[in-house]
C-alpha cells in the first residue's frame, strides 16, 4: 500500500472542494473545513506499475495568508494549488501559500489548477501569464468543477511526480 | 637547476612548505580543521559519521556524568519532565479509578460476591472490582506516521467496523494538529484521550509514530502502559523503517503482529454469571418439598380434627386410628342411630377415598340413644312427650292404657346400667276414661253452681244421666255444657225447680217482689239481706211483711236501716234544718218557731244588714208559701255588723281600712280631718254600747296641694243675664276652665283616697217674685251641671241646689238687681 499526503491550497471560494468532490472518496462532511479547518479525502490513482492513494488534505481556503494553518502541511509530499480563473488575485494567493509551505517544509512537487474554465467570458488570467508560468516547468491545468475536465489528469500527473 | 627549480616550482615549494608547516603545527592544523569541521560533518554520510562519533560521544557523556551529573541532568531535564509528569498523572488516575470502583461496589451484592472471589483467588479486592467493573475491549489500533499523518498499519478486532482507516488516521493527526495549534500547546505528547460516549480513543505518541487505540467500554488506567509498551516495541523493532516511511507501508508489515496484541486486549463481562438455572432448580425442589410437607401436615391436622370430632359424637367410640403412607385408618364402634362417620367427613377436607374405616355396630346406653330407640319402638302418641331429665328418660302426657302397658314392658327390658325410663307421669286416657273425666268435670261444675243441687248422676252405656233441683233464677245446666267436650245428645237431665234459700236467690226474689225505691239499697251482709236508705212508710210496711214471710232457714231480711220518709216527716226535717241554719246566722236571733197543720211559724230579731231569712229558704226544700215569719229589726252589736254599719254611715275614704282585731274595731289609714271627727263621734257613741272603735291609728290626710285648686274652683262664678238660666257665650271659657279644674281636683282627691263633691249653688238677683227667683236659681245650677257634665265631669260628683236670693254676693237694690248676684257658685266638699 502506497500513500502520499497531498495538500490542496487555494484562496477563498476558488472551488477546491467542489472541484475534487466527484473524483475522491470521502467520509467527512464539509463542516470540517469550517471547524477543524481541514477535510481529508482520498484519491486512488492507478499508475502503470502500481497504485497510489493520494490522501488529500483539503485546507480551508483563506485569502488572509496570516490565518493559514501551515502545520497541516507537515509531512505532505505534494501540493495541489487551486486558482479561480475569474479572479486574478487568487493566483497570487495560491503562489504565496505555496511559498509559505515550502519555506516551512522545503520544496515539493505541485500542480496548479486554474478553475472555473467554463466561465470564459469572465476569465481574468491572460494566456501569456499562464504560458510564462508553464515556461518555468510548472504543470498547469485549466479545470472546471462543472465538467470535471482535466481534474483526473492533474491527479495522475501529481501521483507520477510524488512517486518518482 | 636550483634557479630553474626556483623559477619552475618556487611557488609550489613555498605553498608546500606552508602546508607542511600547517600540518606540523598542531595549533595551526586545529585552526584549519576547525574551520571546515562543521561543513565536513554535514557532508559526511550520516551513518558513518554516527558510527565514527558514537564511541567518542559515549565516552564524552560518561566522562561528563562522572565529572558532574548535574550538567547532563540540566540538559535532559526538559526532556524527562513531561514524561515523568505524565507517568505520575496516570498513576494517580489509576489509584482514583481503583478507589472509585471499590467504593461504588463495596456495599452491593456484587461487592459481596467479589469479596468472596478475592478471598478465593487471593487477589486484592480492588483488583477484583476493577476486573469486573471495567469492561472494555480494544476494537481498533491505528499506527500513524507522526509526520504526515499517513496510516502505517491498522488492526481491527473481530466484529468491529470502521470507516476508511486511511482517512481516519489523517483526520486524527489533523485534529491533533488542530488542538495543538488552537491552544498553542508546546507539549510533545499532544491529544492523548478522546472520549465519545462509550468509545475512547487513547493515543500514545512515539518519536515517529503514534499508536491510537479505539476502546469500547471502561478501560483501566494501566492500559495506557500496555499500549505504550506496544508502541515502544514497534519503535525498537522497526525504527529504521519508521524513520524512512514515505507512504509505503510494505516495509512495515511486521508491526501488524504487534498491533494485534493490542487489539486482543479486553475484559469481557463474565458470561459465567450467577448460576440462575441451578438456583431456580434448587428453589423449585425446595418449594415442591415444602409444599409436600405442608400438604401432608395439613391433611394430618385435618384428619386429627375429624377424629376428635368423631370422638365427641355420641354413639361413636373410636378404638384405633392411624395414618400410614398418606392413608387414614380408623376402627371403632358406632350406634346405628348415631351420626354416620362417613357423612361427618364432608366439610373436613379429608379425602374420603383415603379413609379406611371399620365400624362395629353397638347399642349405646347414652340417654339420647335410648330415647331414640324407645321413640322408634314405642311410637308414643302425640299427646306423650319423651324427654331426658337428669339422665333419666321421662314420659309425660296422656296415653291410652294399652300404650302405657307397652311402655312399662319396655322400661323393664331396658339394660341395667342404662338410663331409667320413668312413665309415672303419663296419665291413662282411654276414650271412656277421658269422657268420664269430662263428665265428672261438668258435674262438679254444676255442683258449685248456686241454685243447682245435683241429686244423682251416672254413666251407663256411654249415656250420661243426671237428676237434681234447680232454682229458676240460677244458671241453666244445659247452657253450661258447651266447652266441656261432652256430647249434649248423650246427656239426659231431669231437673225439679225449687226455691233456693241461698241469700243471692232470696235477694233476687225480694228485689222482684218489693221493687225497692231508688233511695233503698238491698245487699247481702254476712248471709243476711240488709235494706238501707229512705222509704215512705208504705214501702217499709210491705218490706216488713215480706221479711216475716221469708222461710225459716233462709237468710234474715233486715229493714231496720231504712228511714221512714213519709212527706210530713220529711217536711218537718227540712224545716228543722232551715231553722238551725237561721240560728247559725249572725245578726239573726230566732225567738220562737212551731209547726202546726203543715204550716211553719217563726219569729225573732234580725239585723237589717244580716242575710234575709227568706233568701236562706232556697235549697232547703221548705215550701216558702207555708212559712210564716215575723222579724223585728235590731242592731246587732256583733263587730262584723258594727263595721258594716260604720262603713255605710261613715263612708270611709279608700285610704282608710276598718278591721276587727280581737273583738275590737280598728280604723287605720289617712282621712280628711272632717272624716276623722265623724269617726271619733261614732266611736264615742259605740263605746256606750260596749263596742270599742279604735281611731287612734287614723292620720289626717294632707291635702295642701289640693287647696290651691280648691280655692280656684270655689272663687269661680258663672254669671247669667237677667231672667236667663243659660249662661251667656262669654261664660263658656270660664266653664271650660272650671270643668278642667274640677276634673283635676276630683282625680287628685281620688288618688289621696277621698271623694270630692262639688256643690253647685244657683243664685238670682232680687228682682221679681221670690218663688220665681228660687226656681230660676235652681235651674241655673242644673244648667251648669249639664254644661259641666258635657265637658266630661262625672255627674255624680256634682250636687245642685238653688239658693234663690238668700245668699247674695253683694247687697242690691231690689229694683235694678245686680248682675253679680245672677250666678252659680261652687263649693268643694271632701268626704
Amino acid at each position: 500500500m502506497l500513500q502520499k499526503k497531498i495538500c490542496m491550497l487555494g484562496g477563498f471560494a476558488v472551488g477546491k472542494t467542489s472541484l475534487v468532490r466527484r473524483f475522491v472518496q470521502s467520509i467527512f462532511s464539509e463542516t470540517y473545513l469550517t471547524t477543524v479547518g481541514v477535510k481529508i479525502d482520498k484519491k486512488n490513482v492507478a499508475l502503470q506499475d502500481k497504485t497510489v492513494d493520494l490522501i488529500l488534505w483539503d485546507l480551508a481556503g483563506e485569502d488572509d495568508i496570516g490565518s493559514f494553518r501551515v502545520s497541516y502541511v507537515r509531512g505532505a509530499t505534494g501540493l495541489v494549488l487551486v486558482v479561480d480563473g475569474t479572479r486574478a488575485a487568487t493566483l497570487a494567493v495560491a503562489l504565496t501559500l505555496r511559498e509559505r509551505a515550502e519555506a516551512e517544509f522545503g520544496a515539493m512537487p505541485f500542480v496548479l489548477l486554474i478553475n472555473k474554465s467554463d466561465l470564459a467570458d469572465r476569465w481574468a488570467i491572460s494566456d501569456s501569464e499562464i504560458n510564462e508560468l508553464r515556461q518555468r516547468g510548472w504543470q498547469i491545468y485549466l479545470t472546471s468543477a462543472l465538467s470535471g475536465e482535466h481534474v483526473d489528469d492533474a491527479f495522475r500527473q501529481l501521483a507520477l511526480m510524488v512517486t518518482k | 637547476m636550483e634557479t630553474l627549480r626556483q623559477l619552475l616550482v618556487s611557488r609550489e615549494i613555498s605553498e608546500l612548505s606552508r602546508v607542511t608547516h600547517l600540518l606540523d603545527e598542531p595549533e595551526q592544523l586545529a585552526a584549519a580543521v576547525g574551520g571546515v569541521l562543521s561543513s565536513a560533518a554535514a557532508r559526511a554520510p550520516h551513518t558513518q559519521l554516527g558510527e565514527a562519533l558514537a564511541p567518542a560521544v559515549e565516552r564524552a557523556v560518561q566522562r561528563s556524568i562522572q565529572k558532574s551529573p548535574r550538567t547532563l541532568t540540566d540538559i535532559l531535564y526538559p526532556v524527562f519532565l513531561p514524561a515523568i509528569r505524565k507517568s505520575i498523572g496516570e498513576k494517580i488516575d489509576q489509584t482514583f479509578q481503583s478507589l472509585n470502583e471499590t467504593l461504588r461496589h463495596i456495599f452491593t451484592w456484587h461487592g459481596l460476591k467479589w469479596r468472596f472471589e478475592s478471598w478465593r483467588t487471593g487477589a486484592s479486592f480492588s483488583e477484583v472490582v476493577l476486573k469486573h467493573s471495567l469492561i472494555y475491549r480494544v476494537e481498533h489500533a491505528f499506527l500513524i506516521n507522526r509526520n504526515s499523518g499517513l496510516l502505517i498499519a491498522h488492526v481491527t478486532a473481530d466484529n468491529a467496523t470502521s470507516e476508511d482507516p486511511q482517512l481516519i488516521s489523517s483526520m486524527l493527526s489533523a485534529i491533533q494538529d488542530f488542538v495543538k495549534d488552537s491552544f498553542n500547546e508546546k507539549e510533545q505528547s499532544g491529544l492523548d484521550t478522546i472520549r465519545f460516549g462509550d468509545l475512547r480513543l487513547w493515543s500514545e505518541v512515539g518519536p515517529f509514530a503514534t499508536l491510537v487505540a479505539v476502546i469500547r467500554g471502561n478501560p483501566p488506567e494501566d492500559l495506557h502502559e500496555i499500549i505504550r509498551d506496544v508502541l515502544l516495541r514497534i519503535h525498537e523493532e522497526c525504527s529504521q523503517a519508521l524513520v524512512e516511511f514515505d507512504g509505503d507501508s510494505s516495509q512495515l508489515a511486521g508491526v501488524e503482529a504487534q498491533l494485534q496484541t493490542c487489539v486482543e486486549l479486553k475484559q469481557e463481562e463474565s458470561n459465567q454469571g450467577f448460576p440462575w438455572l441451578v438456583v431456580a432448580l434448587a428453589l423449585l425442589l425446595l418449594i415442591l418439598a415444602g409444599g409436600w410437607f405442608f400438604l401432608s401436615w395439613q391433611s394430618g391436622q385435618r384428619w386429627q380434627a375429624y377424629v376428635s370430632r368423631l370422638e365427641t359424637q355420641p354413639g361413636i367410640i373410636v378404638a384405633e386410628q392411624k395414618i400410614r403412607d398418606g392413608q387414614f385408618y380408623i376402627a371403632g364402634l358406632r350406634d346405628p342411630l348415631g351420626a354416620d362417620p362417613q357423612s361427618l367427613l364432608s366439610g373436613t377436607q379429608v379425602d374420603p377415598d383415603r379413609v379406611h374405616s371399620q365400624w362395629q355396630f353397638y347399642q349405646s346406653l347414652e340417654p339420647e340413644f335410648v330415647l331414640k330407640r324407645l321413640t322408634a319402638s314405642l311410637a308414643p302418641p302425640v299427646s306423650v312427650r319423651l324427654s331426658i331429665v337428669n339422665d333419666r328418660i321421662v314420659a309425660e302426657g296422656e296415653a291410652p292404657n294399652t300404650w302405657i302397658d307397652r311402655a312399662r314392658a319396655a322400661a323393664r327390658q331396658l339394660s341395667a346400667g342404662g338410663p331409667l325410663f320413668d312413665i309415672s307421669r303419663v296419665r291413662d286416657v282411654s276414650p271412656e276414661v277421658r269422657e268420664a273425666e269430662h263428665w265428672q268435670a261438668y258435674v262438679s261444675r254444676l255442683e258449685t253452681q248456686p241454685g243447682i243441687i245435683v241429686a244423682e248422676q251416672k254413666i251407663r252405656d256411654g249415656q250420661f244421666y243426671i237428676v237434681g233441683l234447680r232454682d229458676p233464677l240460677g244458671a241453666d245446666p244445659q247452657s253450661l255444657l258447651p266447652g266441656t267436650q261432652i256430647d249434649p245428645a248423650r246427656v239426659h237431665s231431669q231437673w225439679q225447680f225449687y226455691q233456693s234459700l241461698e241469700p243471692e236467690f232470696v235477694l233476687k226474689r225480694l228485689t222482684a217482689l218489693l221493687y225497692p225505691l231508688n233511695s233503698v239499697r238491698l245487699s247481702i251482709v254476712q248471709g243476711r239481706i240488709v235494706a238501707e236508705g229512705e222509704a215512705p212508710d208504705t214501702w217499709i210496711d210491705r218490706a216488713r211483711a215480706a221479711a216475716r214471710q221469708l222461710s225459716a232457714g233462709g237468710p234474715e231480711f233486715d229493714i231496720s236501716k231504712v228511714l221512714d220518709v213519709s212527706p210530713e216527716a220529711r217536711a218537718a226535717e227540712h224545716w228543722q234544718y232551715y231553722v238551725s241554719r237561721l240560728e247559725a246566722q249572725p245578726g239573726i236571733i230566732v225567738a220562737q218557731q212551731t209547726e202546726r197543720g203543715g204550716d211553719f211559724y217563726i219569729s225573732g230579731l234580725r239585723d237589717p244588714l244580716a242575710v234575709d231569712p227568706k233568701a236562706l229558704l232556697s235549697g232547703t226544700e221548705v215550701d216558702p208559701a207555708r212559712v210564716h215569719s215575723q222579724w223585728q229589726f235590731y242592731q246587732s252589736l256583733d263587730p262584723k255588723f258594727v263595721v258594716k254599719r260604720l262603713t255605710a254611715s261613715l263612708t270611709p275614704p279608700k285610704s282608710v281600712q276598718l278591721s276587727i282585731v280581737q273583738g275590737r274595731i280598728v280604723v287605720v289609714g289617712e282621712a280628711p280631718a272632717a272624716w276623722i271627727n265623724r269617726a271619733q263621734a261614732a266611736a264615742e257613741q259605740l263605746s256606750a254600747d260596749g263596742v270599742v272603735l279604735d281611731v287612734s291609728q287614723l292620720h289626717e290626710l294632707n291635702l295642701a296641694e289640693l287647696n290651691y285648686l280648691r280655692e280656684a274652683i270655689q272663687a269661680t262664678d258663672i254669671f247669667f243675664y237677667s231672667g236667663k238660666v243659660v249662661p251667656g257665650p262669654e261664660q263658656l271659657p270660664v266653664l271650660d276652665r272650671l270643668a278642667d279644674q274640677i276634673k283635676e281636683f276630683a282625680q287628685n282627691a281620688r288618688k289621696s283616697g277621698v271623694t270630692a263633691r262639688f256643690m253647685l249653688t244657683g243664685h238670682s238677683d232680687a228682682t221679681g217674685r221670690e218663688t220665681a227667683n228660687a226656681s230660676i236659681s235652681a235651674a241655673r245650677a242644673e244648667t251648669v251641671r249639664a254644661l259641666l257634665n258635657k265637658r266630661g265631669v262625672a255627674p255624680e260628683l256634682l250636687l245642685v241646689r238653688g239658693a234663690g236670693t238668700f245668699e247674695p254676693l253683694v247687697p242690691e237694690n231690689s229694683q235694678t238687681g245686680s248682675s253679680t248676684n245672677r250666678r252659680v257658685s261652687i263649693t268643694v266638699n271632701l268626704d
